[in-house]
């Protein structure tokens, strides 16, 4: 028995090594081919820094990135958190309200227009100039509507057999909601979140280019720019990574766990 | 008694309006308890919409439709009838158990009872080790199988299907029609069935509706003699390539260009 479930276990193994092997393999011939550029032609480290040198760097300022990334991913987090929420609460009211969801449509379609970086200067003049409040509200509304338009699909996408059937049950609306609409809205959910979180990110640390405290990841790498210290502001870039991606995963399993056992 | 009365109803879509539709005009119609009804007829005739003023999920225009001496209404409150699609409809987030569960969890049964009742039906459709399983790990004739035992969870006196066994292959669609007769059997449950199908409804019924489009209304109903034991040899019996005639020639005497069509053929078959 030991036997089978060893050879199951190796096979799995096996298999999972032939789904990501191509990627390691790509992404450090990758690594080396920029490196050997870098020395073979001789670049300026202020056109383009090595990946050792960014590596350096990296080890050298890691809890100066650390803190950065606090910041930024802390200011994403919170909009994010805020955002979901406030997404999943309007969604509801539109799915129950229809003719609210043909008022605001026009209007989420027109803000979601507006380009951030004038909102962001708008909301710092609002706000003083040391506050965090700017950017979380920017991550919240960019988050919020990628929630809205998707959890509000979901709990309106529903098959008409289950609404029929779920009728001839005499279940009351609520019951629908509780039942089909929700649980359908389910995987929406997720998809959305999987989009609004590296979104959050990335939507955090531009809104650092606009002014306000230079503590989070944003600013930090236009101030390396700003001073030439290019390896450095890699250095920044590759935390910024790191972190889209740390929130990216987090997403993943969260999913995982909110839909174990069901189909994929 | 009879376990349904549809007497004089008419169902009208955007009355009054240029896109006014007749759907069904003056229908009469009483099942008795224990029978299999079919309706069939081609598409427009309002087989469906007859089914879903039986079903109270359409209100009739005028008339009346009672299910067990109740008004339709309060038959779909009691949950008199349970009901049946073209697809299965199975929840995919639910397993096959829970999916059955549903009817009795909106009954407000609690939870050792319904698992009891879940057990139960799976053994009826023969399904029982598929419990745990979710509906998109079961093939077609599976889920329209796990799709009955939910209809009938409930125990309900009448069972209302249109066109379950639509979306299956040919041989899965024949076992599904044995099996439905003999759980039907089993339950002695009162079932109004919706097809396509001559043979389906021919092989299933002990009568069958035949009904026409624009308006839609019914044009006969034709009784199928072939006892209450039915099995496999029953498709090879002379009664059933009759009574299959029969409901071909009805539904022939439904199309006014195939009645004429015939009517010319016949002179010259003559």
């Amino acid at each position: 028995m030991s036997g089978v479930n060893a050879t199951s276990t190796s096979a799995r193994t096996f298999r999972r090594a032939r789904q990501v092997g191509p990627a390691i393999v790509f992404g450090v011939a990758f690594l080396a081919l920029w490196e050997f550029a870098v020395r073979g032609f001789d670049l300026k480290p202020y056109f383009l820094a090595a990946p050792s040198k960014i590596g350096e760097q990296f080890i050298k300022s890691y809890s100066r990135i650390w803190e950065a990334s606090m910041v930024s991913g802390g200011n994403a987090l919170v909009g994010l958190v805020v955002g979901t929420f406030l997404g999943i609460a309007m969604s509801f009211i539109l799915s129950r309200y229809r003719f609210l969801g043909e008022l605001v449509t026009p209007l989420a379609i027109a803000l979601n227009a507006i380009p951030i970086f004038v909102l962001v200067a708008i909301l710092n003049n609002m706000y003083s100039i040391t506050s965090e409040i700017p950017r979380r509200v920017m991550v919240t509304l960019v988050v919020y509507f990628i929630i809205l338009v998707n959890v509000a699909k979901g709990l309106t996408q529903v098959r008409s057999t289950h609404v029929e059937l779920m009728r001839s049950y005499a279940a009351s609306e609520f019951a629908i909601l509780r039942k089909v609409r929700v649980p359908n809205a389910v995987p929406y959910l997720f998809t959305a979140l999987k989009v609004a979180a590296p979104a959050s990110v990335i939507t955090a640390f531009v809104s650092e280019y606009f002014g306000g405290l230079q503590n989070g990841l944003g600013s930090r790498i236009t101030s390396n720019i700003a001073n030439s210290k290019n390896a450095a502001a890699w250095a920044y870039v590759l935390g910024a990574c790191l972190l889209g991606l740390a929130f990216y995963i987090v997403s993943i399993i969260l999913e995982g766990i909110a839909r174990k056992g069901e189909a994929k | 008694m009879s376990a349904l009365e549809v007497v004089g109803t008419s169902k009208i879509f955007n009355q009054g309006s240029p896109k006014q539709v007749d759907a069904l005009v003056d229908v009469n119609l009483t099942v008795n308890p224990g029978e299999f009804v079919s309706l069939i007829g081609p598409s427009g005739c309002g087989k469906s919409t007859l089914l879903r003023l039986i079903a109270n999920l359409l209100e009739p225009t005028s008339g009346s439709v009672s299910v067990n001496k109740k008004t339709a209404a309060q038959a779909r409150l009691d949950q008199d009838y349970g009901m049946a699609f073209q697809q299965a409809g199975l929840f995919d987030w639910r397993t096959v158990s829970k999916n059955i569960e549903l009817p009795l969890e909106l009954k407000g049964w609690d939870k050792a009872k319904r698992e009891a009742r879940a057990k139960e039906m799976l053994e009826l459709v023969k399904l029982p080790e598929f419990a745990d399983l979710y509906p998109w790990q079961l093939s077609g004739g599976m889920q329209q199988r796990i799709a009955i035992a939910r209809a009938l969870a409930a125990h309900p006196p009448l069972l209302l299907m249109d066109e379950p066994f639509g979306a299956l292959d040919e041989m899965t669609r024949e076992y599904m029609q044995g099996e439905l007769l003999r759980i039907c059997g089993e339950t002695s449950t009162t079932v109004v069935f919706v097809t396509h199908s001559i043979p389906e409804a021919v092989y299933l019924s002990n009568r069958v509706v035949v009904m026409s489009p624009r308006p839609g209304r019914i044009t006969s109903v034709i009784e199928v003699n072939l006892g209450s034991k039915r099995n496999e040899d029953t498709r090879a019996a002379d009664g059933f390539f009759r009574s299959i005639t029969a409901v071909r020639e009805a539904l022939r005497g439904t199309h006014a260009d195939h009645a004429a069509a015939n009517a010319v053929r016949g002179v010259e078959d003559r």
